[in-house]
């Protein structure tokens, strides 16, 4: 009996050893080392270091007058794309599983620059805000488009959110289009025949029966708005000066570009990683509870 | 609101929303048949005449062969390693009911949490220790390190729903273990495999910061990075540029326009079992 058992183990550890020696070598030392380093005034470079204990991550929250004002940015973008971008799929979703013609056509358009790297993508909206809008501007009706799209820091924080609702919403609105083919059909007759205005069909047929989705799209959009990067590298570098710089770039810029405080990097990696965790623990603790009274 | 009114707003609302949404690829792709001269006179109008200079310019200066041979050594390393490891594993913590399979999957699944901004730093010291720094391989084996809890996490859930009788009666026949997985339990898990590449194939061929980061030699760059490069040299001339975007977008474009609807299947599956 326990000879079977162990061959059992055996087995089971022979199958899972690839992606364990994987996921051990490139996910958990990196993350234990990560833990350990932020304690530490580490440069990486020399031998030595010294333990500072939870020096780095006073000094992050209280006086690194660059990390906070990225992680308002960061957490004022996070609002906003979060709130914009589900908003935007949803409204796709419905609209085009209410049309009977073109429905492909729209979902094409609409996933289209999903598909596309970020980086790429993003040039071309440089493209667009830098030469397109500015000609277009000169015309009279177009007067109002007349802005420093990329130079302004209050102008481009709304750019960033413009492109980031441009390539974000495509998969969120397939997720919301399958949960609205999932609502049963004679529901919804039911409502219409009740008498049922789109206002209400939304409130009290769509939302609810789809509450599983809104719980795993916010669920994205909360992990993805919190790491953006590339995006932002992008559009405006962080700049002008640091008037865009996000979470990940500030802890890259500690990181590597000449201030080489590694551990302190760490530590700055440390607290964006409990941001994430407190945050969307909350969010799906609390969407779940909700999704059961529906 | 009679329901006329509400189709014909529905419909130009969707309108407004497509040209919003095509309206920068359209740019880009009229202004990459201009000369530098015409995008600086006339950005708005159509090209005079189509040439394909800019193209075969941009073709040649980005290399784009060489990056683009890259990002598939990238792209496959990382996927055949996600696939082949994360089916073993998930299909055999799925199927063995014991406490210590039920730990290596929770440990799995709680790394999912683990956003790649708080190991970068770290795992870029890793990757440099371990000699994969710097090639294009070495970068797809790290991005399977990364992806095979994501990956697990859907074979775990598929393979509860293959009959356990399968395995049973392959071990009766004399079947081993591993030939009865690859022999008939791997064909088995195709759909979900064909959701995992698809996820994977996005993620990979599109990654820009760890790219960054562990390739630093430009002729190992892959696509992404040997454009964002390029518009750093270039970037006065934006028809050149222009060109150089939609050319590397073209193989991913293509392969959306073919699988579309495995894609967009991928895509809402692996989003609602995640």
């Amino acid at each position: 009996m326990t000879s079977r058992r162990y061959r059992a183990s055996l087995s089971l550890i022979l199958f899972v050893l690839p992606a364990f020696v994987l996921y051990l070598l490139f996910l958990v030392i990196p993350m234990i080392q990560g833990s350990y380093y932020s304690f530490t005034d580490w440069n990486g470079l020399n031998k030595t270091y010294d333990f500072v204990g939870i020096q780095n991550f006073v000094e992050a929250l209280k006086s690194d007058r660059y990390f906070r004002s990225a992680i308002l940015f960061t957490a004022k973008y996070v609002i906003l794309a979060v709130v914009f971008q589900n908003v935007l799929a949803l409204l796709l979703a419905m609209l085009i599983e209410s049309r009977t013609r073109a429905k492909g056509l729209f979902r094409t358009i609409f996933f289209l620059p999903n598909m596309l790297s970020v980086i790429i993508s993003t040039f071309m909206w440089v493209f667009v805000f830098s030469k397109v809008i500015p000609a277009l501007s000169e015309y009279a009706v177009f007067k109002f488009l007349d802005l420093s799209w990329l130079g302004d820091p209050q102008v481009s924080f709304w750019s960033i959110l413009l492109v980031s609702l441009w390539g974000g919403v495509g998969t969120l609105m397939l997720i919301y289009m399958s949960a609205i083919q999932g609502i049963p059909q004679h529901l919804k007759e039911a409502a219409i025949i009740d008498g049922a205005t789109p206002f209400h069909m939304l409130r009290y047929i769509t939302l609810p029966l789809i509450a599983h989705a809104l719980t795993i799209c916010i669920f994205l959009t909360l992990n993805s708005s919190f790491k953006v990067y590339d995006l932002v590298y992008a559009l405006t570098g962080g700049g002008p000066g640091r008037g865009t710089q996000v979470i990940t770039m500030n802890i890259l810029e500690e990181a590597y570009q000449g201030n080489n405080r590694y551990g302190y990097a760490s530590s700055k990696a440390i607290i964006l990683f409990l941001i994430i965790l407190v945050i969307t623990m909350i969010q799906v603790s609390i969407m779940k509870k909700r999704e059961v009274e529906a | 609101m009679s329901r006329r009114v509400y189709s014909v707003l529905a419909w130009v609302v969707l309108a407004v929303l497509a040209v919003y949404f095509l309206f920068p690829i359209y740019m880009a792709i009229v202004n990459s048949f201009k000369t530098e001269g015409e995008v600086y006179n006339s950005v708005l109008g159509l090209p005079p005449t189509l040439k394909f200079d800019n193209y075969t310019e941009a073709f040649k200066k980005a290399s784009m062969l060489r990056s683009g041979w890259n990002t598939i050594i990238v792209t496959v390393t990382g996927i055949v390693g996600i696939v082949v490891c994360s089916s073993l594993a998930g299909y055999k913590l799925s199927r063995t009911r014991s406490r210590l399979s039920g730990w290596i999957f929770m440990l799995f699944v709680a790394s999912m949490l683990i956003p790649f901004q708080t190991i970068m730093v770290t795992l870029t010291r890793m990757a440099r220790d371990l000699g994969l720094q710097g090639s294009p391989f070495g970068l797809g084996v790290v991005c399977a390190g990364l992806g095979v809890n994501m990956a697990i996490f859907l074979y775990h859930g598929f393979v509860k729903g293959i009959p356990r009788e399968l395995d049973e009666s392959a071990s009766m026949d004399g079947c081993g273990e591993w030939r009865a997985f690859f022999l008939i339990i791997f064909p088995l898990l195709v759909p979900i495999t064909f959701t995992i590449i698809v996820l994977n194939l996005l993620w990979l061929w599109n990654d820009f910061l760890l790219p960054v980061l562990l390739l630093n030699d430009y002729r190992k760059y892959t696509l992404v990075l040997t454009i964002n490069m390029f518009f750093g040299k270039y970037s006065r001339d934006w028809a050149l540029i222009l060109a150089s975007l939609i050319l590397s977008s073209i193989p991913i474009v293509m392969i959306f326009a073919f699988f579309q609807r495995w894609i967009i299947q991928g895509i809402t599956e692996g989003a609602v079992k995640g």
